[in-house]
């Protein structure tokens, strides 16, 4: 996985809003940083592998909820699916969530609805969540240690980059829906 | 008389997704959590349409395709639903029989689009 070499020998990756990572490397610090959005980790303690993703599933806009459902589904799917390839097994899988402020007095909650979404997901697929920072109304920076299950979780102040105004709906895809016949 | 569609998918929260689009659509929905699970079901369920998954536990959709041509069900038409999108599994899913491919995080219209033209 690529990242520069810090000082400490740490490699830090940064996971964007809509991607997910994954990692067994030790060295490699998978980080976020979140303001209404949403990310879980998940991790498999007997492989030693881990990964993150970062969804913003409601924009304030009026997304209607299946919509927001399918999309978070796929969120989810990229993930324990990026995961099971590394060795992961579903039923080991652990759950931590983070995120999901409400970043502007005044504006409809969707950190709320993402925290909501993570939660019901979790609960019906039986990952026992494990721990779990989320709501309040200050912006979050996670930093996850894939491959020992390590996640520290801090709040930031002045993080301009932050997508709070001007939110992206729905995590990247690219042919989403997309059709093909044989 | 409403036709019957098998979805396999082991993420009961797709599965959840699956049907209730399928019921708005009018179709009866059997549901089946691998490959191994759809195929004891097909014993006693006789689908019009079946829509697989294609990472799972126990039988992946490769290997229910393989085995749901493999028993002879030829005019079956199988539709895989998946997050993947390369052409090398692509080309996997058509060499074992799979009438079609779609990307998730499926879109209604272009779900129903899709069903029509392989069931009517």
């Amino acid at each position: 996985m690529s990242g520069p070499i810090r000082h400490d020998g740490m490699r830090r990756v940064t996971v964007a809003q809509g991607e997910t990572r994954v990692s067994d490397e030790p060295e490699v610090v998978l980080t976020t940083v979140l303001g209404s959005c949403v990310a879980v980790c998940f991790y498999d303690p007997v492989v030693r592998v881990g990964g993150i993703n970062h969804y913003l599933l409601a924009d304030g806009t009026g997304s209607d909820q299946t919509s927001m459902q399918r999309y978070g589904v796929y969120a989810m799917e990229v993930l324990i699916n990026a995961m099971l390839s590394m060795g992961a097994a579903r039923h080991r899988l652990k759950a931590r969530i983070y995120g999901g402020a409400k970043m502007r007095v005044g504006f409809r909650d969707i950190g709320s609805a993402n925290i909501a979404f993570a939660r019901e997901f979790l609960r019906a697929e039986r990952i026992p969540v494990v721990g779990e920072d989320v709501g309040g109304s200050i912006a979050r920076r996670v930093e996850f240690r894939a491959a020992l299950g390590l996640a520290r979780c801090r709040g930031v102040d002045n993080v301009v980059s932050i997508p709070v105004t001007r939110p992206i709906a729905r995590p990247a895809v690219v042919s989403s829906g997309d059709v093909e016949f044989f | 008389m409403s036709r019957t569609i098998m979805a396999v998918d082991d993420s009961p929260s797709m599965r959840m997704l699956l049907r209730a689009a399928l019921s708005d659509l009018g179709y009866q929905v059997v549901e089946a959590e691998d490959g191994i699970h759809a195929l004891e079901k097909l014993q006693v369920a006789a689908p019009d349409l079946l829509i697989t998954d294609i990472n799972m536990p126990r039988m992946d959709g490769f290997g229910l395709i393989a085995e749901v041509r493999s028993q002879g069900l030829r005019g079956l038409p199988i539709l895989v639903l998946t997050t993947e999108s390369s052409d090398e599994k692509k080309q996997r899913a058509r060499d074992a029989g799979a009438t079609g491919w779609i990307v998730k995080p499926f879109h209604p219209d272009k779900l129903a689009a899709a069903i029509r033209r392989v069931l009517h």
